[in-house]
């Protein structure tokens, strides 16, 4: 760790960092597309290239990072802000746990039996092309309460990732070990329990992660669209909804506040999956 | 012939992960003739690898000097030496480029260097391989052919460019034994044909005879010549000398000196395991 | 040579075939009756089975054990000898053009069973079925030259006698390939999963009229609606308002893929290649890469004055992560030794770049690309529910708005087809790039 500190890697990403949120700083300020006379040619440029001005961001349209912070520190304070943590994990644990609930054994089901893959797999491949998004009029319309559309508009996110994943990895499992279990007398059972299962663990712990990601973009989007869940009253209905109330209220400044507690809260609960998924694959470290 | 004579003087090389000091080479010194086949033998990660990364320009030197043809490759001034065309490396696991067809891989060093058009590139390339029985794989890409073969082509690949050197990195080694041995007739046979300086690395004793004109039996970390033996077989030399009376007693002299050191790295190798 | 004995069954012998190179492809039916031709027989370890010069009368294929193969020096084989395992096959010198005679000398290593083949009902076996066997002949052919190294000038097998044989076309081979498909179980299979799949939705919405179910649009009323003339919500294949919607969507998606490859690409290839770069930018990079995209979609609405950009930004945003990150683990997934190779060949730091590290990179670099164009639709979809005019997120979002059912399910379908069609079209582009990687893996498979 001390290495690590003194090490010119971890100074050289500081400045960057630094620098960014410098620029970032600079950028929201100037209030000015891009910034003064600076980038003049550098405009007419991209004007002969056919961009116009309203193509560009406007940087100076982004809140400042110190007021972010500021806005935060404020924010902290506020039940509703919390109580939208707890919305958003509440939806992503629960559709995830769903995802991987019906979609472990269904992955499996498809490596393991040949009917199954013959019947399951095209209809499976059909539908996972539409994005889980395009499903959310269809899963309002359904479900009889927003709370359980939202639900299951994250367990799509996650469940063809995981299903998969699961199927790869069970398909990648290296014959010899079904043939050296075959010759040691383990039966169908065994196999299943202690070679196929085992062996595609790495895959399941990878394609959990992966799916992990996608259901926090998930939540997210469908928080904004459906308008928030439950509660309509302004906060409560999640990370996602407090970024769009934050918007149409018109304080910026916490639409960051909202889109930066999304990342820790995914960068959070994504590593933590990958502890367990270490804790689950000991072999794995072996070298 | 005077191409392709190497000195090693006094090479040392001191690798610091983490502060702890690992001597990898220690004060070894060793000639190559020019135009010698001179095989180094040593138990895996005994250190030998690095010798050959120094001549080859991968890795600096801790201390000591390199020298070619009277040009200094490496030294304490100018620790690494530029790899180059002069002295071209084949790797262990093979490095033609996959994505290149067989005949794409052979003509890459001179077109890379503009020595070569293309068009006379590609009909020295055709004629080489042709040479060394590879006509017929010339458009097929490596994945597709036989690893053998592949490291047939590689070599090829090295002598288009006209080496003084060939630095092989046990080349042989994911061969299986019948291949090999059929490997070994055939780098023979490029070799009385191109005579080139080898500086061939090995674990496999019987290898190590069969092909060289000496064999440098290596010690193991630091890695130092521990016995260099000459081997008195004339070449050219066919697969009758793996039977002979001499070949056998060669390897009764070096064997005893091979496995100590194969054991000194295998307990070293359960110490850190 | 040993008596025949009995060895192993009808069974066992259409799986060694099954296993060979040039009978692995063959249907059942054709394996059937080439197992009914053969003859079972064995050696002890050590025993002759046949001697280069001899008559090339019988095929072997290897049951179990192993047999050592030797070509007489005057073939010219590079590799001159082979072991020959289970699902091996050796004596096949009588397919060979104008040879009669044995070109090898094959002794049993260790106690081994085979099935002989006479040369000449197998041949009239496979010209019974032309294109099956024609087949047969074919992988002949590569077994022949790759697996027993035989120069290309020998290994040229006799033609089958019989009308489709002179080169098998293209569209015969595909025709056949579909044929080989028809006959396996799989098309009836899916055609169960689709039925399944269909009729419970029409029995749950239309006929049962289940609880929940009830509200959804119907299979019927969605295919009738989106086949009709004349649609009751003014969304069907024959309106022009449909095909604008598609065709917006997709070129937001081309403008966003486009400029992500071109700005991902080179991104990616620069923080694989420098790692001065790579400690400078890649924790900015890391730490914006977990806010998901689709948070960015209020503040791309405020930083971009024109929608159309905001729309486009953000699917921008979701491929170019993609695209940058996996051609980082590219170029960084590249052997050293190639990169040193390149080196002692004389390759300047800038050939290095072009020939080894892009090429290398590709492999990673297109599965990113399809990943990316994933991730584009994903985000594209998300975007223009909330802010978009036209394109097909637009159309499930307001058809929803308006209480126009089953144009939603017409959307999502479309949606699916197109996001299908421009990932595959990624995936043929990336094949077309790596020819040698779609053969390696084509030879890893068999």
């Amino acid at each position: 760790m001390k290495k690590f500190l003194s090490s010119p890697a971890f100074w050289r990403g500081a400045v960057s960092i630094v620098v960014f949120i410098v620029l970032w700083e600079i950028g929201a300020r100037s209030k000015q597309w891009m910034a003064p006379e600076f980038f003049a040619p550098f405009k007419e440029m991209l004007g002969v290239m056919g961009f116009k001005k309203d193509y560009l961001p406007w940087i100076g349209a982004v809140p400042a990072p110190s007021k972010v912070l500021a806005s935060w520190l404020g924010v902290l304070a506020q039940p509703g802000y919390w109580q939208s943590w707890y919305m958003s994990f509440f939806r992503v644990m629960s559709g995830f746990i769903a995802a991987m609930i019906i979609g472990i054994p269904f992955g499996l089901a498809l490596a393991v039996s040949r009917a199954a893959h013959g019947i399951g797999f095209p209809v499976f491949e059909v539908l996972r092309p539409i994005p889980p998004l395009a499903w959310v009029p269809a899963s309002i319309i359904f479900w009889p309460t927003q709370e359980l559309a939202i639900t299951f508009i994250t367990f799509l996110g996650a469940f063809y990732t995981i299903v998969i994943n699961v199927l790869g990895g069970a398909r990648s499992i290296d014959v010899r070990y079904f043939q050296a279990a075959q010759s040691m007398g383990s039966s169908r059972w065994d196999i299943f329990r202690r070679v196929i299962l085992p062996g595609t663990l790495p895959s399941i712990v990878l394609g959990s992660a992966v799916g992990m990601g996608i259901t926090w973009e998930v939540v997210v989007a469908a928080e904004m669209i459906s308008g928030g869940g439950s509660q309509q009253a302004g906060v409560g209905g999640g990370l996602g909804f407090f970024i769009w109330n934050s918007y149409v209220g018109g304080s910026y400044e916490q639409i960051v506040v909202g889109m930066i507690s999304i990342g820790i809260a995914g960068f959070v609960s994504s590593e933590l999956l990958r502890w367990g998924g270490r804790y689950a694959t000991p072999w794995l470290k072996a070298r | 012939m005077t191409r392709g004579h190497i000195v090693i003087e006094d090479v040392v090389k001191v690798y610091d992960p983490e502060g702890a000091a690992v001597m990898a080479v220690d004060h070894c010194s060793l000639e190559i003739e020019p135009g010698e086949i001179c095989m180094i033998v040593g138990p895996s990660g005994c250190g030998k690898t690095t010798l050959l990364n120094a001549i080859a320009g991968f890795h600096e030197i801790t201390s000591g000097r390199i020298v070619m043809d009277g040009e200094v490759l490496c030294s304490s001034e100018k620790p690494k030496s530029m790899p180059g065309p002069d002295r071209i490396v084949v790797f262990q696991n093979g490095a033609l480029f996959p994505w290149k067809s067989n005949l794409e891989n052979v003509i890459f060093g001179p077109v890379m260097q503009g020595k070569l058009g293309r068009k006379p590139a590609i009909d020295k390339g055709r004629a080489m391989m042709a040479d060394a029985g590879l006509s017929g794989v010339e458009h097929n890409y490596p994945g597709e052919v036989s690893s053998g073969m592949r490291r047939r082509v590689e070599i090829v690949r090295a002598l288009m460019n006209d080496p003084k050197a060939l630095l092989l990195d046990e080349p042989y080694r994911a061969l299986d034994s019948l291949t090999k041995s059929v490997m070994h007739e055939a780098l023979l046979e490029i070799y009385y044909k191109n005579k080139v300086t080898i500086f061939f690395i090995t674990h496999d004793l019987e290898e190590a005879i069969f092909l060289g004109h000496r064999v440098a039996i290596m010690t193991t970390r630091p890695c130092k010549p521990k016995k260099v033996l000459a081997v008195d077989i004339p070449h050219p030399r066919d697969y009758s000398v793996l039977t002979s009376k001499r070949f056998r007693e060669l390897i009764e002299e070096t064997n005893d000196a091979v496995h100590e050191e194969a054991l000194k790295a295998f307990q070293a190798g359960e110490k850190e395991g | 040579m040993a008596a025949a004995i009995p060895v192993g069954s009808a069974d066992d012998a259409v799986a060694a075939l099954r296993e060979s190179t040039p009978f692995g492809e063959a249907p059942g039916a054709l394996l059937a009756r080439i197992a009914a031709i053969a003859r079972p027989a064995r050696y002890g370890a050590g025993e002759r089975i046949y001697t280069a010069g001899d008559p090339a009368d019988d095929i072997f294929v290897v049951l179990s054990g192993r047999a050592d193969h030797v070509f007489a020096s005057a073939v010219g084989a590079r590799e001159p000898l082979k072991r020959v395992k289970r699902g091996g096959v050796f004596g096949w010198a009588g397919l060979l053009l104008g040879q009669t005679k044995r070109l090898a000398t094959v002794t049993a290593a260790e106690p081994t069973e085979v099935l002989r083949i006479d040369t000449e009902a197998l041949v009239g076996v496979l010209e019974s079925e032309p294109l099956a066997g024609g087949h047969v002949m074919d992988r002949f052919v590569a077994m022949i030259q790759r697996e027993f190294t035989v120069p290309a000038v020998l290994a040229q097998v006799r033609r089958l006698a019989g009308p489709v044989t002179e080169e098998m076309s293209r569209l015969a081979l595909t025709m056949y390939r579909l044929s080989l498909w028809l006959k396996s179980p799989r098309p009836y299979l899916m055609l169960v999963g689709f039925a399944l799949f269909l009729g419970f939705w029409y029995l749950a919405v239309e006929v049962w009229k289940l609880p929940r179910f009830r509200e959804m649009p119907g299979v019927t009323s969605v295919v009738k609606e989106w086949l009709s003339p004349n649609p009751t919500y003014g969304l069907s294949v024959y309106t022009e308002e449909y095909y604008q919607h598609i065709l917006v969507s997709i070129w937001r998606v081309t403008k966003a893929f486009f400029l992500a490859t071109v700005l991902g690409v080179s991104f990616g290839l620069l923080l694989g290649w420098s790692r001065a770069f790579k400690e400078y930018v890649f924790p900015v990079f890391e730490t914006l890469r977990p806010i998901p995209i689709l948070a960015w979609v209020p503040l791309a609405i405020v930083m971009f004055i024109a929608t159309e950009s905001a729309v486009v930004y953000l699917a921008f945003l979701a491929s170019f992560f993609a695209t940058a990150l996996n051609t980082m683990l590219g170029v960084e997934s590249i052997d050293e030794s190639y990169i040193r190779a390149a080196n002692c060949l004389g390759a300047s730091r800038w050939q290095v770049f072009r020939h080894v590290i892009i090429p290398g990179a590709l492999p990673f670099i297109f599965t990113g690309l399809q990943i990316s164009v994933g991730v584009s639709w994903f985000s594209l979809v998300a975007a223009e529910m909330v802010s978009g005019q036209y394109g097909l997120g637009y159309v499930i979002n307001t058809s929803y708005m308006m209480v126009r059912y089953p144009t939603i399910i017409i959307g999502m379908v479309t949606l699916g087809i197109v996001g299908y069609a421009t990932s595959a079209m990624v995936r043929i582009a990336g094949d077309y790039l790596m020819e040698w990687r779609v053969r390696e893996l084509a030879l890893a498979e068999r």
